[in-house]
This record gives structure tokens, C-alpha cells and sequence, in this order.
């Protein structure tokens, strides 16, 4: 057969040819996930993140070193905690059940309960009552405190310092020969500030997936919206306030007070998030329930007049939320469609020292 | 054409030749010429040179105005923001740079009683001119807290006082004994500290309290800056003037930012310039 270039064939061979290179653009935009892994990135329904990236850009030596530290119970002054042994992955980095409030070094009981770990590039002030005001300072505190690690930071870094491997992995990340302390909170900070969740069911749902939720968990969402909302706003299930929603039946922790010196703030605590909520029990900060049908109840019933109770929870000597037994069952169901899977099993985050 | 071609060489060669020479111009010295000021910081208590015991000591060497005697186990400030102004409208202002690098830390200054480098401060990069007045602020502000963790003298590592529950620099350190103090051997820690303002609105109080004092200070004569005139104003701080009325059996556990504010109001108070060398 005769080869004939047709105007056809003329217009077939460039197509094909821009078929491949798109083929070959598309394989290589693939690609960008597995380099973007160690990137931050925020997700399209979210606000602005508020870390400082300008002083801390994310990239993957400075997320693994942060790993490494952050399972690494040297850091500790007994060598017997890590971050990682109050903060555990399949729990959304939370404490497990079995540890209501954080035990540290001698199992020496601490007064608060160890909250999940995420989405923290987008808060302002870390710890229930907010007195760590950037990220970076939070694993001081986590060090020094006497019931966690109950080391000084200036002898954690001396330890880096006489360490085996630190001293090379400090340099290849951030190309310092000697380490110092704002460079071990920028690789913790690096390791935390990836921990982004926000591939739940629910985020699928609000991206427009409207089989995301089922029947019951749209109800809930919606009763949610009613009764919750207020504090525990969309996206990030916070508005960053602190706020006495009753939890201790007598005050023995002072909450904000301790941080602001004003006896306004006496009892309040951050509103936490409700994200991953199913794997974080127990719940408040003093651990004060195990199930959410108990937080509900609480909310409908247990509330009693206290100092600085929030009027959006308490008012006229009696709780303001209202909810029958079906739709308590329903917000139960929502809250558990705000579990992110990938986040809690996302093998970025698994331990891998030795 | 080769007359044109060597007339293009021509004009090339100029053409660089002045580039270059711009160049050099804008490094002529006398356009932008700079000179250096070493600010000397001397601590006293009352009119008694200030002295560091070690901690657990029980030679008490100064007394306050009540007659409580005590004595210092730490001491010193931070300083930042660093301007000099002249008589003719002269400005230097020092530069700030809050980083994890401790070479690119800039315009921070800590002087530590006891360890004698930390009591010049060096300014440098002034523009050549007069001065008779330097103005600082004595803390560390949100711009070297909100950036995140920084390093040299406000790593927390290198033995920054910086508060890890409610985050800031303690900006006035003061920690010794004192018999009026019936804490655990007599211990007096007065921590000044506190670095923003949430005011009073309606019903609610003002919340945290910026601690951070501006000092304010006319130096005894004019001085020349310049290439090779590099004066040096001598501040002399008394303790005194911040802890001299001060109840110690009552005032010796200060941690915390509303709990400082009586002594701040004092701070500016406590430093004067002495005499400037020329
Ligand atoms: C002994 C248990 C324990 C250990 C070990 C521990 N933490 Fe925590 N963590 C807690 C508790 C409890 C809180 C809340 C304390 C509070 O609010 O007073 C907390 C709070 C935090 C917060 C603030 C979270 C928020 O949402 O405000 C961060 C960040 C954090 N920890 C990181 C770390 C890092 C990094 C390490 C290791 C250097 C670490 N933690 C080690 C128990 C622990
Ligand atoms: C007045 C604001 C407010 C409202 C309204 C509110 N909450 Fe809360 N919620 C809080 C605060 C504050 C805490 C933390 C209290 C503490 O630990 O001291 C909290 C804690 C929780 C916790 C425990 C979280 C954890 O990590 O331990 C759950 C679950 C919860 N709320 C669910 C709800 C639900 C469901 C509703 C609606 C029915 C609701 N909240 C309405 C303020 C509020």
C-alpha cells in the first residue's frame, strides 16, 4: 500500500505527538506527590496557616530529623519518654486511653490530658490554656516539664551535641556544624507541622462528595451546626478561644487564669478541635469521660452554675443545649465521620529509628 | 569598516570603563562615611559596685531603704532597638534581625553581671555626625518572640531567660537571698518579663502587660562620630532604683507579667548617662 500523508494523517501525527507529551507531563505531574510529601501544603477549605514558613520551610531532612527526635526517648532525662509515648499516631497523636492524664519520667502523674497532635500549623497559641504562643516553643515545655520529660533543654542540646548520628543530620538539614536550640524546635516543628488532617469524610463531603456522608451523619452535621458551632467552628472544629464549658465539678485547675492573670479567665480552656474525636478519648482536659454519648450528656444535663460558664452552654441556671436521645445518636454519628484515616495511618509519621 | 569596527571598540571599552568607574563611585568613602560608638553598661547598688555571689551565699551586701539586706546571685537585662539621635536631626537606628542563625542575630544585646564582655555594647555602621542622645528599649518585644525560635543570646539552650509556659523573655533578671525572704534558703527571684498588651474593654480587664520599657537617655555632651572619632557613652544603673523601696519578705517570687508591672514603672529610672568619652 501506497503511504498517502493525508491532511487526516497530517493532523493525527502532531495530535498524537502532543497526546504522548501531555502523556509524559501527566506522568511526571504524578510524580509530584511523592516530592511534595515533605511540603506543606493547605488544604483548599482551610484558612492561611500561621506558622512562621519564611524562618522554617518544610523539606524532608528537616521533617526526618524531627521524626527522629520525636521518637527518641534518649531525649528524656531517665531515657524512658518520648514525644511519641504521649503522643501516638493511631490516636490521631493523642495519649492512649490508658494514660488519662500523660504519665512521665518515674510515671509521675501530670493534671492535663495529652492532646491530639494536628493541624497545628493553623493556631496561634498551643497547650489547653494557650500560654505557648508559636510552635516552636512547645517542645521546651514538653522537655522541661517536671511530669513529662523533665530535662533542661540546654542539656537535651548538649546530648545532641556528644550524640553519634545527630551532629551529621543537624548539618545535612540545616548546615550547621554546631547544634543549637532553635534548630532541634525547627526539626520538631517541621515533623509536627505536617501533621495536616484533613481528608475525613466530612472534608469530602464539604469539597462537594455528597455521598460522603450518609443520611444520619448529614442530620448530625446539621444538629451540629446548631448547638456546636459557635465553638467548635468549621474547618478547623475550633474558633481558638478559651472558654468554661463546665468539665470540673470543682476548680482545681486554673486554666487561662495561670497564663492571662485575670480572674475572667478562671477555668477556661481552648476550645479543642473535634477532628479524629472517635480515637482521642478519653476527653477534656482532666479526662473527665471516656464516650461521647457522657460529653453529650454533659452538655444536656451535667452542667451546673459555675464561675465564668459559658453563656452559650449554661444560662438561666439551666443548660442551654437541648437534645434528645436520637439526635444525640446523630451528632455521634457525625463526629465520627470526622475521623481522617489517612492521617492516622499515613506511614510518613511511623517511627523509623533503627 | 575597519574605521567603524574600531569605533565600536572604542565606545565599548568606554562603555565599560564608566560602568566601572560608577561602580567605584558608590564605594567612595566620603559619600557615606561611617563610624562606630561602644555604649559601656555599669551596674551598681546604690553607690556600691554590683557584685555576683554564688548561689547560697549568706554574705548579704546590700541593704534597701526598709533595711532588708540581700544579695545577687544573677543579674542583667536584655537590650534592643537601639537608636542615637544628634542635635542637627541625626538619626542612626541599629539594625534588627531576630534569626536561628546566631551570626545573623541582629540588634539583640544581653549584659550578664558578672561576665564583663556582655558590658559594651557595640554599635556599628553609624552614619559620621553628632549625637547627644541615645534611646533604647530595655527587653525583647514581639518581634523577637513571634518569629519563632531564634538563637545566640535568645536560645533558650545558650541559657536565654525565656519563660516556656507563657513565652517570653524575661527581660529585667534579679535572683539572690535575702533573710526577708522566708522562702527556701531565703530566696529572692524578682523575673521582669511580658511583651504584649490585650487592653480593658467593656467588663473586661486588661489582659498581659508589654514590659517592655523604653529608656530615653541625653548624654552629658555632644560627640562626634566618625571614621576615626569612635566615642563611647558610659550608663550606669542602680538596683536601687528599682528594688529599693521594694518589701522583700513580700516581693521575692515575681514570675509573671501583671505581677511585674510595679517594677517596671521604676526601670527607666534606674539608668543614667554618667559621662561620654569623646
Ligand atoms: C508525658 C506525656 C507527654 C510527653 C512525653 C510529651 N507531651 Fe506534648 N503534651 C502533653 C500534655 C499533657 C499536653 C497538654 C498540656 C497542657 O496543656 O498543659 C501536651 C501538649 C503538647 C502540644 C500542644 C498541643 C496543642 O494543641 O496545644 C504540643 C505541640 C506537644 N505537646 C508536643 C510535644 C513534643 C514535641 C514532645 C516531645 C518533645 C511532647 N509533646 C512530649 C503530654 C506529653
Ligand atoms: C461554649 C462553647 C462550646 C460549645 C457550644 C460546645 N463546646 Fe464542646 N468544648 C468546649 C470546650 C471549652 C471544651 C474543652 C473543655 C475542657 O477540657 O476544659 C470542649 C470539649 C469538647 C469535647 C472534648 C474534646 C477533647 O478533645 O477532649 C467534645 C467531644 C465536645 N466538646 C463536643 C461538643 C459538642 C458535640 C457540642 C455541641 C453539642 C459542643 N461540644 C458544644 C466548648 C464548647
Amino acid at each position: 500500500m501506497k503511504y498517502n500523508l493525508t491532511t487526516r494523517d497530517r493532523l493525527i501525527w502532531p495530535a498524537l505527538l502532543f497526546v504522548v507529551i501531555v502523556w509524559v507531563g501527566c506522568v511526571s505531574e504524578s510524580d509530584e506527590p511523592i516530592l511534595s510529601l515533605y511540603r506543606f501544603e493547605k488544604p483548599s477549605h482551610f484558612p492561611e496557616p500561621t506558622y512562621t514558613f519564611q524562618n522554617n520551610d518544610v523539606n524532608e531532612k528537616g521533617f526526618n530529623l524531627g521524626k527522629m527526635l520525636f521518637f527518641d526517648p534518649s531525649l528524656s532525662r531517665d531515657g524512658s519518654v518520648s514525644c511519641s509515648s504521649c503522643h501516638v499516631q493511631s490516636h490521631a497523636f493523642a495519649d492512649t486511653w490508658l494514660h488519662p492524664f500523660s504519665f512521665g519520667v518515674e510515671d509521675r502523674e501530670g493534671v492535663r490530658n495529652s492532646p491530639p497532635l494536628f493541624n497545628l500549623a493553623f493556631q496561634t497559641e498551643f497547650f489547653w490554656d494557650g500560654g505557648v504562643t508559636h510552635l516552636d516553643f512547645a517542645p521546651i515545655l514538653a522537655i522541661e516539664s517536671e511530669i513529662e520529660m523533665d530535662e533542661s533543654f540546654e542539656n537535651l542540646v548538649h546530648k545532641l551535641n556528644n550524640h553519634t548520628q545527630y551532629p551529621k543530620l543537624f548539618k545535612e538539614a540545616f548546615g550547621v556544624e554546631e547544634i543549637t536550640g532553635p534548630y532541634v524546635l525547627h526539626a520538631f516543628s517541621q515533623f509536627m507541622l505536617l501533621m495536616v488532617s484533613a481528608d475525613s469524610r466530612y472534608d469530602q463531603f464539604v469539597k462537594g462528595d455528597q455521598n460522603a456522608l450518609n443520611q444520619e451523619e448529614i442530620e448530625g452535621l446539621l444538629l451540629f451546626r446548631k448547638h456546636c458551632e459557635s465553638c467548635h467552628r468549621e474547618p478547623l472544629f475550633t474558633d481558638l478561644s478559651y472558654r468554661n464549658n463546665g468539665v470540673q465539678k470543682t476548680i482545681t485547675d486554673l486554666g487561662r487564669e495561670a497564663i492571662t492573670e485575670v480572674a475572667q479567665d478562671r477555668a477556661k480552656f481552648k476550645v479543642p478541635s473535634l477532628r479524629n474525636i472517635e480515637v482521642t478519648s478519653p476527653y477534656m482536659h482532666n479526662a473527665r469521660f471516656e464516650g461521647l454519648l457522657q460529653v453529650l450528656n454533659h452538655y444536656t444535663e451535667g452542667i451546673q452554675e459555675q464561675v465564668n460558664i459559658d453563656p452559650l452552654v449554661f444560662k438561666n441556671g439551666k443548660p442551654t443545649i437541648q437534645l434528645t436521645d436520637p439526635e444525640k445518636e446523630k451528632i455521634i454519628a457525625f463526629l465520627k465521620s470526622l475521623t481522617d484515616d489517612n492521617f492516622i495511618n499515613n506511614p510518613i509519621f511511623f517511627n523509623s529509628n533503627e | 569598516m575597519k574605521n567603524i569596527k574600531s569605533k565600536l571598540a572604542i565606545s565599548i571599552v568606554f562603555l565599560f570603563s564608566s560602568l566601572f568607574f560608577s561602580c567605584q563611585e558608590n564605594e567612595d568613602p566620603n559619600s557615606i562615611s561611617q563610624g562606630e560608638m561602644i555604649v559601656k553598661f555599669d551596674n551598681y547598688v546604690g553607690n556600691q559596685n554590683m557584685v555576683i555571689d554564688e548561689v547560697g551565699s549568706t554574705n548579704y551586701r546590700y541593704s534597701n531603704a526598709n533595711g532588708q539586706e540581700f544579695n545577687l546571685t544573677r543579674f542583667g537585662y536584655y537590650i534592643s532597638h537601639v537608636r542615637l539621635e544628634g542635635p542637627n536631626g541625626e538619626v542612626f537606628i541599629d539594625e534588627m534581625n531576630a534569626s536561628a542563625d546566631a551570626k545573623q542575630i541582629k540588634g539583640y544585646y544581653r549584659v550578664v553581671q558578672g561576665e564583663s564582655d556582655t558590658y559594651n555594647i557595640h554599635l556599628k555602621n553609624i552614619p559620621a555626625g553628632q549625637y547627644n542622645k541615645i534611646i533604647f528599649n530595655l527587653g525583647v518585644k514581639e518581634d523577637g518572640i513571634q518569629e519563632g525560635a531564634v538563637g545566640g543570646i535568645l536560645d533558650r539552650a545558650a541559657g536565654a531567660w525565656f519563660w516556656n509556659w507563657n513565652s517570653g523573655f524575661i527581660n529585667y533578671i534579679i535572683e539572690g537571698h535575702s533573710p526577708a525572704s522566708l522562702r527556701d534558703e531565703n530566696r529572692l527571684q524578682i523575673h521582669i518579663g511580658g511583651w504584649k498588651n490585650i487592653p480593658s474593654a467593656d467588663e473586661n480587664p486588661q489582659r498581659f502587660f508589654d514590659n517592655n520599657v523604653e529608656v530615653s537617655l541625653p548624654f552629658d555632651a555632644t560627640v562626634m562620630v566618625s571614621e576615626t572619632m569612635r566615642p563611647s557613652p558610659h550608663i550606669i544603673m542602680d538596683l536601687l532604683k528599682v528594688i529599693g523601696d521594694t518589701d522583700l519578705a513580700i516581693q521575692n517570687n515575681i514570675h509573671s507579667p501583671a505581677a511585674a508591672v510595679p517594677f517596671v514603672q521604676k526601670l527607666a529610672e534606674a539608668f543614667v548617662v554618667d559621662h561620654t568619652h569623646q
